[in-house]
């Protein structure tokens, strides 16, 4: 049954293939076949929380705004755009004719129906939730003329909008309850985008997408892409050696140097917009359920030493084989250009001998199996990640060697990610946890982790980490117009979160890529990788 | 007591002498011992601790080295030397190997003898329970053991959740193999006569049991050592060990996470490859020669009835 199921895919594809290339040029398409490690769980934009579901997105859906190279926003679905002096009503001018795959002309209702949808009904659309708070409503003032009025101005709208995709209202109206939109696995998406969903087959784990002739921005120069998911990073590089994709879009730090020698191949290194962090359980005592941890987690001499005793540079070299730089606040420096990044933070400086001072200082003090003890409690952690990534078990017996050497005994263990997931939030039922976020463009979305009501099932804090003063700052920065004005808010919060360490961060990586540069030239080369929408856009075949 | 001691030293000797001339014996015993000295002198045979970062001169870990820019086989993927967590690996492969092993074979003979010498219904249910450890598959069961034991907050180190899970799970060849002897043996005459003259179960076990069971559970162990280092290697080669402590196991579980196979480098994933396909094939000649030498079953026609209880290296003392 299997096997034939197999056939039939292959036959499908062939056909599809085939079926493409009866233009009137008759010439074969240029397939552009990318490789990944992930497979997006849905398509649904209410509900999505993988990287590859948002790929998909920018190809298939359309936003108002979206980012340009230099961080600033340019239209999409807009072509104009203006705020009223108060901050409290945004207009947007649609762009003329557009429409959406089915051949179908996009409304101004139809936007209209999107935001209100998305304000309206918090609970299904869980991931637009944060994007749209602040919004009252919005009105279509003519026919290419949308309103947006807010309850209070908000500093990062341009960013905002830039999220909030533009669905085909027909594929969502259906659903009564927030549970049966969010089992909506879309898998057939109607949108305005460059690209449209032919074939997705979850089995296989194949994307196969064509592109949108009637595309209101200019149709792209390629016909096809391939999303072709790999189980692991050594096949996925080798199919790029061989020719078998032309795009890798996650090349391992370890196979970097390897990948560059490749023949044909170009390889790419991009500071991007992610951050790994050392999560320290700072989950309140009175919360519910109580955490479960080593009480020693929350000392803030055992913190500092624990930051003392990691060799941020020496993770660097080992763990990304130098293709990053150490962390230190959990705003990456890349952000704005620098801008959001408060580059006055000075992180300490790793030194095990001081670290063991600080430790017996404060009372702890070596046991004869060279585990420290401060009244009975011993230094003792559990150091979990998550079992999907080839760079945490590395890191995590580098710091835990680290600790020992302090007197601290740090146990490893790779968790699934689900359940790590569950242990850490809304449980805290760990004491320390590698992991790792994507950036936003705007520093809002990583503030808001340290938010004390994020702490909540579905939430996005893992650290529990709860500060009035700190919270009070978030709402602020939110609403605070003056970037000059913002930029000291967002500073002062990072300095805050430093000094309380529910997170040492360890690094900002780079993103590697690496293409068939015999094949395709036109690459782009922003923060968002070479695989982004904008760059797909440009990918031209070599003549 | 004099003479029990005399007589065992004869018999050992004997032994010594017939298995000496068993090439394949020796060669397993001989890679075994290499093994385990490997492993009891690891500090003499390195200069490094299995920790420590080699450096170039700028202060950069020096990763991925090839064995011709440093030392005997180069680095891995952490600039650590490849030889020294080989040798240190030894001890966690061999120690996990071994207490496993012990334990399982201590569990096997007792659930055979209890299960073989009694009978009845404490045989049914002690095979029925072995039946049920043999038809379920050792590595899902093992996976899920070792996560979910690792998960609850145990205070005990990932390696004794090692050797616990091996070891409580690999008794169930022995404990057939044992119980299948015992059966025998208890039906013999001198076992009879013992009854007659009113010794108790736990005599007979003792002295007239056990002894004539003894070779057989040794030469098994050698066997489940090897399961048992190849399970170890198995279960920390998917994660499961302690990154911390190197096995071999643990090695080869990092080269291929840190792609070792796309960098070309050999030295990092071969040695411990070598190393447990060096271990295994010592315990498994060493086993399979110490089974046909001891094994009355494999060395005897059964129609010899008596003659074949007797230990093997007796009749070679003959010859």
């Amino acid at each position: 049954m299997k096997r034939i199921t197999l056939l039939f895919v292959v036959l499908a594809m062939l056909l599809a293939a085939c079926g493409a290339p009866v233009t009137p040029q008759s010439q074969s398409p240029v397939v552009l076949r990318v490789g990944w490690l992930g497979f997006p769980d849905t398509l649904n934009p209410a509900y999505a929380f993988l990287s590859e579901a948002y790929t998909i997105f920018d190809l298939v859906y359309s936003t108002l705004l979206t980012e340009g190279p230099n961080g600033k926003y340019m239209g999409s679905l807009a072509e104009a755009w203006n705020v009223s002096d108060d901050g409290l009503r945004w207009t947007f001018t649609l762009r003329p004719n557009i429409r959406w795959h089915n051949g179908e002309a996009l409304t101004i209702e139809q936007v209209v129906w999107n935001f209100n949808t998305f304000i309206q009904n918090p609970d299904g659309w869980v991931t637009n939730s944060g994007y749209v708070k602040g919004f009252k409503e919005a009105r279509a003032l003519d026919e290419r003329t949308l309103q947006i009025e807010l309850e209070y101005p908000i500093s990062n709208m341009e960013f905002r909008v830039a999220f909030l995709y533009i669905v085909y209202p027909k594929d969502f109206e259906s659903f009564a309850t927030p549970e049966e939109l969010q089992n909506f696995t879309n898998f057939n998406p109607v949108g305005t985008g460059a690209f449209k969903i032919n074939t997705l087959d979850k089995d296989q784990r194949v994307i196969l997408l064509d592109t949108n002739p009637d595309y209101f921005d200019g149709r792209a120069k390629i016909d096809q892409v391939i999303y072709r998911t790999f189980d692991n990073s050594d096949a996925l590089i080798q199919a790029l050696r061989v020719g078998d994709i032309d795009l890798a879009v996650e090349v391992p730090n370890s196979a970097f140097d390897a990948v560059k020698q490749f023949q044909g191949v170009t390889a790419i290194s991009l500071s991007g917009r992610s951050l790994t962090e050392l999560i320290l359980n700072s989950v309140p005592e009175d919360h519910d359920p109580p955490p479960n941890r080593n009480p020693a987690i929350t000392d803030p001499v055992v913190r500092l030493a624990i930051a003392k005793a990691i060799n941020k540079q020496d993770l660097v070299d080992v763990v990304l084989q130098g293709h990053g730089i150490p962390g230190v606040s959990i705003i990456p420096p890349t952000l704005g250009g620098g801008f959001w990044f408060n580059r006055n933070i000075q992180d300490v400086t790793f030194d095990l001998d001081e670290a063991s001072r600080l430790l017996e200082e404060a009372g702890y003090l070596l046991q004869a199996d060279g585990v420290r003890a401060k009244d009975g409690v011993r230094l003792e952690f559990r150091l979990q990640y998550p079992s999907d990534s080839s760079n945490y078990p590395r890191a995590a017996d580098m710091i835990a060697t680290w600790l020992g050497k302090i007197g601290i005994r740090a146990t490893p263990a790779a968790v699934d990610p689900d359940s790590l997931m569950a242990a850490v939030t809304p449980n805290g039922d760990y004491d320390l946890v590698i992991w790792g976020w994507g950036s936003d463009p705007d520093p809002d979305f990583m503030l808001s982790v340290m938010t004390s009501e994020q702490y909540v099932e579905g939430g996005w804090s893992d650290s529990g980490y709860s500060n009035p003063v700190y919270d009070e700052l978030f709402v602020k920065q939110q609403k605070t117009l003056d970037e000059n004005e913002r930029q000291k808010i967002v500073w002062e919060m990072q300095e805050i979160v430093f000094n309380d360490r529910p997170y040492i961060v360890l690094w900002y990586d780079n993103t590697l890529q690496a293409y068939r540069s015999d094949r395709f030239v036109g690459f782009l080369t922003y923060l968002s990788g070479i695989d982004s929408f904008k760059s797909l856009m440009n990918v031209e075949p070599v003549k | 007591m004099l003479e029990t001691w005399f007589l065992f030293q004869r018999n050992l000797s004997a032994f010594w002498r017939a298995f000496r001339r068993n090439r394949m014996g020796m060669a397993g015993a001989v890679l075994l011992l290499s093994a385990v000295l490997v492993a009891l002198f690891a500090p003499l045979l390195s200069p490094y601790e299995p920790t420590t970062v080699i450096r170039d001169p700028s202060g950069r870990g020096l990763t991925f080295a090839p064995p011709s820019v440093h030392g005997p086989l180069g680095t891995d993927d952490a600039g650590r030397d490849v030889w020294t967590q080989l040798v240190y690996g030894a001890r966690i492969s061999l120690l996990v190997g071994f207490l496993a092993g012990l334990i399982a074979m201590f569990i096997g003979s007792l659930l055979g003898i209890l299960a073989g010498y009694f009978g009845g219904w404490l045989d049914m249910l002690l095979m029925r329970v072995t039946d049920v450890l043999l038809v379920i598959p050792d590595l899902p069961l093992m996976l899920v053991l070792v996560a979910t034991l690792r998960q609850m907050e145990l205070k005990i180190s990932p390696l004794v959740v090692l050797i616990l899970v091996i070891g409580l799970l690999y008794w169930t060849s022995t404990a057939r193999l044992v119980r299948s002897q015992v059966l025998s043996i208890k039906e013999r005459q001198f076992v009879a006569r013992a009854r007659a003259i009113g010794a108790g179960h736990v005599h007979i076990i003792r002295k007239h049991i056990v002894p004539q069971i003894l070779p057989l559970i040794v030469a098994n162990t050698v066997l489940i050592l090897s399961t048992a280092i190849l399970v170890e290697s198995g279960l920390a080669f998917l994660g499961l060990g302690d990154p911390t402590q190197p096995s071999w196991g643990t090695m080869l579980n990092f080269a291929f996470d840190r792609n070792a196979i796309s960098n070309g480098a050999w030295w990092f994933y071969l040695p411990p490859g070598l190393a447990i396909v060096w271990v295994s094939l010592g315990c498994v000649l060493l086993g399979n020669v110490l089974e046909e030498m001891l094994n009355p079953r494999l060395t005897a026609h059964h129609l010899e009835g008596e003659a074949s209880v007797r230990p093997a290296g007796e009749e070679t003392l003959h010859e």
